[in-house]
């Protein structure tokens, strides 16, 4: 199975049931009759049992006026072990057409982080097609902080038992940033772990979408998988679509999804505002906490300090233009 | 010391309607002294806490809070905290993902710098939490873990203790800081109470029974109904109310 990208002459629209939230026609504009650039691929093939101590790290660069095909395609084969960090950033307005294809070999383990952080006139949509096989294990992390509009699309099929499926992600926008995130996850495989936490914070008039789904097929007894999206609101003019789903086959499984969204509330402001904090102190700290949540899902220290004091930039600038 | 006169504080209703909690309440506590307010659920005790330590629930439509010649009503909640006064929260917040070390650190730094004293370095930092957390019993894998977070009945109220020791505050208001504690928790809150009182410091404790006053012993208590102190008195009026329970107060109050 291959991951494709997205077609100009056939892209979906808001009536297609998963982009209800999302009119990427819209946002494309001009960009649509643009033709696309060959297509730059990154393949990373680590052969069974390689382990890859060194961290790779690699950049994608968004150009003014540009479609650009991007493909990534990683493959770990049995035992293989990696570390990967995906950056990306730009200039100007285009469209990163992108597709990923993860293929993690049996009890292979890879740590991917993502720091998505375009252009603000840029438009993202990226295709994820993850498989899995028996004992495997994925941690993902990315931050979402760029693009006009980015869609961030990830289908992960857990194809054998006892895999360990992690997918994080802390997604910050303002202005009219509109960020997308919609998540399949299928069970196929009995005694599988999956764990969807993504956090969001919006400020001015920026639009966050998740969209989670946990498919567990009949054969995937003893399946654990869970789902949380957390969003906090800085501005009334800010919009969040969550859409959790559990849709389940097998009968001895344990499963939870759960979504909030709203404001910082007033009993922990008000608790550290009497230990002396100032309100901008308190609510620094109390957003900066709920980012770091899942932040601290990244395992690496050096780039989990890197995504802690990047996020934190972000939330100074936010807290500072609210006040 | 602190001197509350004329006290009037109300609660907006979910109907958009002014309620008034606190009806006139004046208390006078001098300067080493430690006074316990008791009285029945809905006399308004947590309600003044919350008032004195400037929650915006409520609205305060009289009267004045004086420490030490300054209105802590004309006072932001951080302000307060600045010039002296703590509240041992009856129900400690929890605030996940702020681990404990860097909560007091915050804390500590912010009243240091509102004080106008230098803030204290790591080190210095340390040293004080190693010393404060030992005389309470603090175990030193509570200051990773998040604030209030899992924490027992009993580590919430240490807690709050610890930082009433850290934040050398002038006016202390414990809220119903037994409530939830078996006896042994009990007897160490009492214990770290005890060790801050001083020339120096006032206290406020509110409570139900009369039990925690046998740990920590108050100069004056006063009964509180209906949102006033209706009877003052020495620590025998606690054993007086346990023996006569509130109807007794009350009615004769009336």
């Amino acid at each position: 199975m291959s991951a494709l990208a997205l077609k100009p002459d056939n892209l979906p629209t808001p009536k297609d049931e998963d982009w209800k939230y999302t009119n990427l026609s819209r946002a494309l504009g001009d960009l649509k009759s643009v033709p696309s650039q060959d297509v730059q691929e990154i393949v990373i093939h680590k052969t069974s049992g390689e382990v890859c101590g060194q961290i790779e790290d690699i950049m994608w660069t968004g150009v003014e006026g540009q479609h650009q095909n991007l493909r990534l395609k990683i493959v770990l084969e049995e035992g293989a072990q990696l570390t990967l960090i995906e950056r990306h950033e730009g200039s100007g307005a285009y469209w990163k057409n992108m597709s990923t294809e993860i293929t993690l070999g049996a009890n292979a383990r890879l740590n991917h982080i993502r720091i998505q952080d375009d252009s603000v006139e840029a438009i993202q949509t990226n295709m994820v097609h993850i498989t899995m096989e028996r004992d495997a294990y994925l941690n993902s992390f990315s931050l979402n902080m760029g693009g006009k509009l980015t869609r961030h699309d990830i289908h992960v099929v857990l194809n054998g038992s006892n895999i360990d499926c992690s997918l994080n992600g802390v997604t910050l926008l303002k202005g009219k940033q509109h960020g997308d995130t919609t998540i399949l996850m299928e069970h196929t495989a009995p005694h599988c772990l999956s764990n969807q936490f993504y956090r969001t914070i919006l400020d001015d008039a920026a639009r966050g979408v998740f969209q989670g789904k946990v498919h567990v097929h009949q054969a995937a007894q003893k399946t654990d998988g869970y789902q949380l999206s957390n969003t906090l609101l800085l501005s009334p003019k800010a919009e969040m679509d969550t859409k959790p789903e559990l849709e389940i086959y097998a009968d001895d499984v344990k499963c939870s999804h759960g979504a909030t969204t709203g404001q910082l509330d007033e009993a922990p402001l008000f608790y550290l505002r009497s230990r002396g904090l100032s309100e901008a102190q308190a609510r620094m700290l109390l957003v900066q906490a709920f980012v770091d949540e899942v932040v601290d899902k990244v395992s690496d220290s050096a780039l989990h300090e890197e995504i802690k004091e990047k996020a934190g930039c972000w939330l100074e600038d936010a807290l500072k233009s609210d006040g | 010391m602190i001197e509350i006169k004329d006290l009037h504080a109300s609660i907006e209703t979910d109907e958009g309607e002014a309620k008034e909690i606190i009806k006139g309440l004046n208390l006078s506590i001098p300067a080493g002294e430690v006074h316990a307010i008791m009285g029945p659920n809905g006399a308004g005790k947590s309600t003044l806490a919350y008032v004195l330590a400037g929650r915006d629930d409520y609205d305060v439509t009289n009267g004045s809070a004086m420490l030490d010649g300054q209105d802590l009503l004309d006072l932001a909640p951080e302000e307060r905290a600045a010039a002296g006064l703590f509240l041992a929260f009856q129900y400690p917040v929890e605030i996940p993902g702020v681990n404990m070390s860097m909560f007091l650190k915050t804390s500590i730094n912010a009243i240091r710098k509102q004080r106008g004293e230098d803030e204290l370095d790591a080190l210095g930092m340390l040293k004080l939490i190693k010393a404060k957390t030992k005389e309470l019993g603090i175990a030193d894998d509570m200051m990773k873990r998040a604030v209030n977070v899992g924490f027992s009945g009993g580590e919430k109220k240490r807690n709050e203790v610890l930082q009433m020791a850290m934040l050398e505050p002038k006016f202390c208001i414990l809220d119903e800081t037994d409530s939830g504690l078996d006896i042994d928790a009990l007897k160490i809150v009492a214990e770290g109470v005890n060790r801050l009182r001083g020339d120096d410091k006032s206290f406020l404790v509110i409570t139900h029974y009369q039990r925690l006053l046998e740990y920590i012993k108050p100069d004056v208590v006063h009964i509180m109904a209906d949102g006033k102190i209706i009877k003052s008195g020495g620590p025998e009026l606690a054993l007086e109310l346990e023996e006569k329970g509130y109807a007794g107060f009350i009615g004769k109050a009336a």
